[in-house]
Protein backbone atom coordinates (compact mmCIF):
# COMPACT_ATOMS: atom_id res chain seq x y z
CA UNK A 1 0.00 0.00 0.00
CA UNK A 2 1.41 3.41 -0.88
CA UNK A 3 1.75 6.01 1.89
CA UNK A 4 -1.64 7.29 2.91
CA UNK A 5 -2.86 10.51 1.36
CA UNK A 6 -4.19 12.00 4.57
CA UNK A 7 -5.93 14.84 2.73
CA UNK A 8 -8.00 12.32 0.76
CA UNK A 9 -8.38 9.89 3.68
CA UNK A 10 -11.44 9.38 5.83
CA UNK A 11 -10.97 11.63 8.85
CA UNK A 12 -13.93 10.23 10.75
CA UNK A 13 -16.70 7.65 10.52
CA UNK A 14 -18.85 10.29 8.82
CA UNK A 15 -16.57 9.99 5.77
CA UNK A 16 -16.55 6.17 5.79
CA UNK A 17 -19.06 4.42 3.50
CA UNK A 18 -21.92 3.12 5.63
CA UNK A 19 -21.37 -0.44 4.43
CA UNK A 20 -17.94 -0.38 6.07
CA UNK A 21 -19.06 0.88 9.48
CA UNK A 22 -19.86 -2.52 10.89
CA UNK A 23 -16.73 -4.34 9.62
CA UNK A 24 -14.43 -1.49 10.66
CA UNK A 25 -16.00 -1.19 14.12
CA UNK A 26 -15.71 -4.95 14.54
CA UNK A 27 -12.05 -4.81 13.57
CA UNK A 28 -11.37 -2.08 16.15
CA UNK A 29 -13.26 -3.98 18.84
CA UNK A 30 -11.43 -7.20 18.06
CA UNK A 31 -8.05 -5.51 18.43
CA UNK A 32 -9.17 -3.69 21.58
CA UNK A 33 -10.51 -6.85 23.26
CA UNK A 34 -7.44 -8.89 22.43
CA UNK A 35 -5.12 -6.18 23.69
CA UNK A 36 -7.11 -5.65 26.88
CA UNK A 37 -7.02 -9.37 27.68
CA UNK A 38 -3.42 -9.85 26.59
CA UNK A 39 -2.44 -7.03 28.93
CA UNK A 40 -4.16 -8.86 31.74
CA UNK A 41 -2.28 -12.06 30.90
CA UNK A 42 1.02 -10.18 31.03
CA UNK A 43 0.03 -8.63 34.35
CA UNK A 44 -0.51 -12.07 35.86
CA UNK A 45 3.24 -12.67 35.53
CA UNK A 46 4.46 -9.42 37.08
CA UNK A 47 5.05 -11.42 40.23
CA UNK A 48 6.36 -14.91 39.69
CA UNK A 49 8.24 -14.38 36.44
CA UNK A 50 11.58 -16.22 36.33
CA UNK A 51 13.57 -13.04 37.03
CA UNK A 52 12.84 -9.64 38.51
CA UNK A 53 13.61 -8.03 35.14
CA UNK A 54 11.18 -10.34 33.34
CA UNK A 55 8.49 -9.36 35.87
CA UNK A 56 9.14 -5.67 35.20
CA UNK A 57 8.98 -6.38 31.46
CA UNK A 58 5.58 -8.04 31.96
CA UNK A 59 4.41 -4.99 33.85
CA UNK A 60 5.55 -2.69 31.03
CA UNK A 61 3.97 -4.88 28.36
CA UNK A 62 0.71 -5.04 30.33
CA UNK A 63 0.60 -1.25 30.54
CA UNK A 64 1.34 -0.95 26.83
CA UNK A 65 -1.47 -3.34 25.91
CA UNK A 66 -3.98 -1.65 28.21
CA UNK A 67 -3.03 1.70 26.73
CA UNK A 68 -3.51 0.40 23.21
CA UNK A 69 -6.82 -1.18 24.21
CA UNK A 70 -8.03 2.06 25.73
CA UNK A 71 -7.17 4.02 22.56
CA UNK A 72 -8.97 1.47 20.38
CA UNK A 73 -12.10 1.38 22.58
CA UNK A 74 -12.18 5.18 22.51
CA UNK A 75 -12.02 5.17 18.70
CA UNK A 76 -15.28 3.22 18.65
CA UNK A 77 -17.09 6.32 19.85
CA UNK A 78 -16.71 7.58 16.28
CA UNK A 79 -18.96 4.67 15.24
CA UNK A 80 -21.63 5.48 17.85
CA UNK A 81 -20.49 2.76 20.24
CA UNK A 82 -20.26 3.54 23.94
CA UNK A 83 -16.69 2.78 25.09
CA UNK A 84 -17.81 2.59 28.74
CA UNK A 85 -20.37 -0.08 27.94
CA UNK A 86 -17.88 -1.98 25.79
CA UNK A 87 -15.21 -1.92 28.47
CA UNK A 88 -17.35 -2.69 31.50
CA UNK A 89 -20.72 -4.18 30.69
CA UNK A 90 -20.39 -7.01 28.22
CA UNK A 91 -20.83 -10.72 28.80
CA UNK A 92 -18.11 -13.25 28.07
CA UNK A 93 -19.69 -14.37 24.79
CA UNK A 94 -19.63 -10.79 23.50
CA UNK A 95 -15.84 -10.50 23.63
CA UNK A 96 -14.09 -10.69 20.27
CA UNK A 97 -10.98 -12.24 21.80
CA UNK A 98 -8.84 -15.19 20.81
CA UNK A 99 -9.55 -18.48 22.53
CA UNK A 100 -5.89 -18.40 23.62
CA UNK A 101 -6.82 -15.65 26.08
CA UNK A 102 -9.80 -17.38 27.74
CA UNK A 103 -7.83 -18.65 30.73
CA UNK A 104 -4.76 -17.52 32.64
CA UNK A 105 -1.41 -18.86 31.39
CA UNK A 106 -0.35 -21.08 34.27
CA UNK A 107 3.20 -21.66 33.06
CA UNK A 108 5.84 -19.27 31.74
CA UNK A 109 6.11 -21.05 28.34
CA UNK A 110 2.35 -20.54 27.87
CA UNK A 111 2.77 -16.80 28.42
CA UNK A 112 5.73 -16.81 26.03
CA UNK A 113 3.49 -18.38 23.34
CA UNK A 114 1.09 -15.44 23.79
CA UNK A 115 4.02 -13.02 23.74
CA UNK A 116 5.77 -14.54 20.71
CA UNK A 117 2.83 -15.60 18.55
CA UNK A 118 -0.41 -13.84 19.48
CA UNK A 119 1.09 -10.46 20.38
CA UNK A 120 3.00 -10.55 17.08
CA UNK A 121 -0.19 -11.40 15.19
CA UNK A 122 -1.85 -8.31 16.69
CA UNK A 123 1.18 -6.22 15.70
CA UNK A 124 1.18 -7.55 12.14
CA UNK A 125 -2.44 -6.48 11.84
CA UNK A 126 -1.71 -3.08 13.40
CA UNK A 127 1.13 -2.66 10.90
CA UNK A 128 -1.37 -3.42 8.12
CA UNK A 129 -3.48 -0.51 9.45
CA UNK A 130 -0.63 1.98 9.69
CA UNK A 131 -1.30 3.43 6.22
CA UNK A 132 -5.07 3.05 6.53
CA UNK A 133 -7.40 5.21 4.52
CA UNK A 134 -9.30 5.68 7.81
CA UNK A 135 -6.78 8.23 9.03
CA UNK A 136 -7.46 8.02 12.80
CA UNK A 137 -5.91 4.53 12.61
CA UNK A 138 -2.97 5.79 10.59
CA UNK A 139 -2.19 8.39 13.27
CA UNK A 140 -2.45 5.96 16.22
CA UNK A 141 -0.41 3.04 14.93
CA UNK A 142 3.07 4.59 14.89
CA UNK A 143 3.61 4.90 18.65
CA UNK A 144 1.80 1.65 19.28
CA UNK A 145 4.11 -0.24 16.93
CA UNK A 146 7.18 1.43 18.47
CA UNK A 147 6.21 -0.05 21.83
CA UNK A 148 5.42 -3.43 20.33
CA UNK A 149 8.96 -3.71 18.96
CA UNK A 150 10.18 -4.41 22.48
CA UNK A 151 7.46 -7.01 23.08
CA UNK A 152 8.80 -9.01 20.17
CA UNK A 153 12.39 -8.59 21.36
CA UNK A 154 11.30 -9.94 24.74
CA UNK A 155 9.76 -12.98 23.08
CA UNK A 156 12.80 -13.51 20.90
CA UNK A 157 15.21 -13.24 23.83
CA UNK A 158 13.27 -15.70 25.97
CA UNK A 159 12.74 -18.13 23.11
CA UNK A 160 16.48 -18.22 22.53
CA UNK A 161 17.16 -18.63 26.19
CA UNK A 162 14.77 -21.54 26.79
CA UNK A 163 15.65 -23.18 23.48
CA UNK A 164 19.21 -23.55 24.77
CA UNK A 165 18.15 -26.51 26.93
CA UNK A 166 16.34 -29.70 25.88
CA UNK A 167 13.65 -29.26 28.54
CA UNK A 168 13.09 -25.59 27.70
CA UNK A 169 12.94 -26.25 23.97
CA UNK A 170 10.44 -29.08 24.48
CA UNK A 171 8.23 -26.93 26.74
CA UNK A 172 8.21 -24.06 24.24
CA UNK A 173 7.61 -26.37 21.29
CA UNK A 174 4.51 -27.68 23.02
CA UNK A 175 3.00 -24.28 23.80
CA UNK A 176 4.00 -22.70 20.48
CA UNK A 177 2.53 -25.65 18.58
CA UNK A 178 -0.76 -25.30 20.52
CA UNK A 179 -0.98 -21.57 19.74
CA UNK A 180 -0.06 -21.87 16.07
CA UNK A 181 -3.44 -22.71 14.50
CA UNK A 182 -5.48 -20.22 16.60
CA UNK A 183 -3.06 -17.45 15.57
CA UNK A 184 -3.14 -18.43 11.89
CA UNK A 185 -6.95 -18.54 11.91
CA UNK A 186 -7.16 -15.22 13.76
CA UNK A 187 -6.30 -13.38 10.53
CA UNK A 188 -9.54 -14.77 9.10
CA UNK A 189 -10.75 -16.77 6.14
CA UNK A 190 -9.13 -15.76 2.87
CA UNK A 191 -12.51 -14.95 1.36
CA UNK A 192 -14.19 -13.53 4.49
CA UNK A 193 -16.55 -10.64 3.79
CA UNK A 194 -15.06 -8.53 6.57
CA UNK A 195 -11.60 -8.63 5.00
CA UNK A 196 -12.57 -8.39 1.37
CA UNK A 197 -14.35 -5.06 1.87
CA UNK A 198 -11.73 -3.57 4.20
CA UNK A 199 -8.84 -4.59 1.95
CA UNK A 200 -10.46 -3.39 -1.25
CA UNK A 201 -11.28 -0.01 0.25
CA UNK A 202 -7.75 0.56 1.57
CA UNK A 203 -8.63 0.35 5.25
CA UNK A 204 -6.21 -2.53 5.74
CA UNK A 205 -3.15 -3.47 3.73
CA UNK A 206 -3.29 -7.07 2.62
CA UNK A 207 -5.81 -9.88 2.71
CA UNK A 208 -5.68 -12.54 5.45
CA UNK A 209 -3.26 -14.76 3.51
CA UNK A 210 -0.89 -11.84 2.97
CA UNK A 211 -1.01 -10.97 6.67
CA UNK A 212 -0.43 -14.61 7.62
CA UNK A 213 2.60 -14.62 5.36
CA UNK A 214 4.03 -11.52 7.09
CA UNK A 215 3.36 -13.09 10.48
CA UNK A 216 5.13 -16.33 9.52
CA UNK A 217 8.09 -14.32 8.26
CA UNK A 218 8.26 -12.51 11.63
CA UNK A 219 7.79 -15.51 13.95
CA UNK A 220 9.53 -18.02 11.66
CA UNK A 221 12.96 -17.69 13.30
CA UNK A 222 11.37 -18.35 16.70
CA UNK A 223 9.58 -21.45 15.37
CA UNK A 224 12.89 -22.60 13.89
CA UNK A 225 14.52 -22.35 17.32
CA UNK A 226 12.05 -24.82 18.80
CA UNK A 227 12.09 -27.06 15.70
CA UNK A 228 8.53 -26.32 14.56
CA UNK A 229 8.05 -26.44 10.81
CA UNK A 230 6.91 -23.09 9.41
CA UNK A 231 3.23 -23.41 8.45
CA UNK A 232 1.57 -22.55 5.17
CA UNK A 233 0.04 -19.05 5.03
CA UNK A 234 -2.88 -20.27 2.93
CA UNK A 235 -6.18 -20.08 4.74
CA UNK A 236 -7.34 -23.03 2.64
CA UNK A 237 -4.87 -25.24 4.52
CA UNK A 238 -6.41 -24.51 7.93
CA UNK A 239 -9.16 -26.34 9.77
CA UNK A 240 -12.09 -23.90 10.09
CA UNK A 241 -14.42 -26.27 11.91
CA UNK A 242 -16.23 -24.28 14.63
CA UNK A 243 -14.82 -20.95 13.41
CA UNK A 244 -16.85 -17.85 14.32
CA UNK A 245 -15.97 -15.19 11.74
CA UNK A 246 -17.68 -12.40 13.69
CA UNK A 247 -15.71 -13.08 16.89
CA UNK A 248 -12.54 -14.25 15.12
CA UNK A 249 -12.23 -17.37 17.26
CA UNK A 250 -13.03 -21.03 17.39
CA UNK A 251 -15.69 -22.15 19.79
CA UNK A 252 -18.54 -20.36 21.48
CA UNK A 253 -16.75 -19.66 24.76
CA UNK A 254 -15.01 -16.55 25.99
CA UNK A 255 -12.97 -15.26 28.90
CA UNK A 256 -13.64 -17.33 32.05
CA UNK A 257 -15.66 -15.83 34.92
CA UNK A 258 -12.66 -14.69 36.96
CA UNK A 259 -11.04 -13.10 33.92
CA UNK A 260 -14.25 -11.36 32.94
CA UNK A 261 -14.82 -9.87 36.41
CA UNK A 262 -11.30 -8.52 36.51
CA UNK A 263 -11.09 -7.29 32.95
CA UNK A 264 -14.35 -5.39 33.34
CA UNK A 265 -13.27 -4.04 36.74
CA UNK A 266 -16.47 -5.32 38.43
CA UNK A 267 -15.13 -5.32 41.99
CA UNK A 268 -13.69 -1.83 41.83
CA UNK A 269 -16.66 -0.35 40.02
CA UNK A 270 -19.02 -1.68 42.69
CA UNK A 271 -17.38 0.82 45.07
CA UNK A 272 -17.94 3.81 42.80
CA UNK A 273 -20.74 6.20 43.71
CA UNK A 274 -22.41 8.43 41.20
CA UNK B 1 16.40 -12.47 43.36
CA UNK B 2 19.75 -14.08 42.63
CA UNK B 3 21.30 -14.43 39.24
CA UNK B 4 20.31 -17.42 37.13
CA UNK B 5 23.07 -19.29 35.42
CA UNK B 6 24.23 -17.59 32.26
CA UNK B 7 23.00 -14.17 33.36
CA UNK B 8 25.24 -11.13 33.25
CA UNK B 9 24.98 -7.68 34.69
CA UNK B 10 24.57 -4.92 32.15
CA UNK B 11 25.26 -1.25 32.82
CA UNK B 12 22.79 1.22 31.32
CA UNK B 13 23.57 4.72 30.10
CA UNK B 14 21.15 7.22 28.65
CA UNK B 15 20.72 10.85 27.63
CA UNK B 16 17.61 12.92 27.21
CA UNK B 17 18.90 15.22 24.48
CA UNK B 18 21.43 14.74 21.70
CA UNK B 19 23.65 17.45 23.22
CA UNK B 20 23.61 15.83 26.69
CA UNK B 21 26.35 13.58 27.97
CA UNK B 22 25.38 10.01 28.72
CA UNK B 23 24.59 9.37 32.37
CA UNK B 24 24.80 6.04 34.11
CA UNK B 25 21.19 5.31 35.09
CA UNK B 26 21.26 1.75 36.43
CA UNK B 27 21.80 -1.93 35.79
CA UNK B 28 19.83 -4.98 34.71
CA UNK B 29 20.74 -8.62 34.69
CA UNK B 30 20.02 -10.57 31.55
CA UNK B 31 21.15 -13.70 29.70
CA UNK B 32 21.84 -11.83 26.46
CA UNK B 33 22.44 -8.36 25.13
CA UNK B 34 19.11 -8.45 23.31
CA UNK B 35 17.13 -9.11 26.48
CA UNK B 36 19.27 -6.56 28.33
CA UNK B 37 18.12 -3.95 25.79
CA UNK B 38 14.46 -4.87 26.39
CA UNK B 39 14.81 -4.87 30.18
CA UNK B 40 16.72 -1.59 30.18
CA UNK B 41 14.12 0.19 28.04
CA UNK B 42 11.17 -1.17 29.97
CA UNK B 43 12.66 -0.70 33.44
CA UNK B 44 14.19 2.77 33.16
CA UNK B 45 11.27 4.49 31.48
CA UNK B 46 11.13 7.49 33.80
CA UNK B 47 12.27 9.87 31.05
CA UNK B 48 11.67 10.33 27.38
CA UNK B 49 15.19 9.22 26.45
CA UNK B 50 16.78 10.41 23.24
CA UNK B 51 19.26 7.53 23.40
CA UNK B 52 19.93 4.58 25.66
CA UNK B 53 22.79 2.09 25.47
CA UNK B 54 23.78 -0.99 27.46
CA UNK B 55 27.09 -2.79 27.96
CA UNK B 56 27.99 -5.87 29.97
CA UNK B 57 29.67 -4.89 33.23
CA UNK B 58 32.56 -7.26 32.52
CA UNK B 59 33.41 -5.22 29.43
CA UNK B 60 34.66 -2.38 31.66
CA UNK B 61 38.34 -2.24 32.55
CA UNK B 62 39.34 -0.91 35.98
CA UNK B 63 41.72 2.03 35.75
CA UNK B 64 43.08 2.86 39.17
CA UNK B 65 42.39 -0.35 41.08
CA UNK B 66 43.47 -3.87 40.32
CA UNK B 67 40.26 -5.30 41.69
CA UNK B 68 37.51 -2.75 41.35
CA UNK B 69 34.21 -3.34 43.16
CA UNK B 70 32.56 -2.11 39.98
CA UNK B 71 33.63 -5.31 38.23
CA UNK B 72 32.00 -7.45 40.91
CA UNK B 73 28.38 -8.32 41.41
CA UNK B 74 27.05 -6.62 44.59
CA UNK B 75 26.44 -10.02 46.18
CA UNK B 76 30.15 -10.77 45.76
CA UNK B 77 31.30 -7.60 47.55
CA UNK B 78 32.06 -8.18 51.24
Amino acid sequence: MSPVDTAAGWKSAANVPVALHEPLARLLLSLADNKRLLGMRYSEWILGAPTLEAGIACSAMAQDEWGHGRILYAMLKDFDRDPGQLEHERGSDEYLSSELLDTAPGEWPVLLALNALLDTALSVQCQALSESRYTPLHYKMGKLLDEERFHFEHARGWTGRLADTDAGRAALAETYRAALAPCLRWFGRSDGELWTALTEEGVIDGDPDAQRERWIERVGPLLDEVAIKRPSPAGADLDWDGWDEARRRTGSGGPDADTLARVRGDKNRSMLMD
Amino acid sequence: MGRLSGEKLYEIFARQKREDRFEHIGTVQAPSASLARVYAWQTYDEANWFEMIVAPRDAFEPVNRDESPFTLHPSEVA
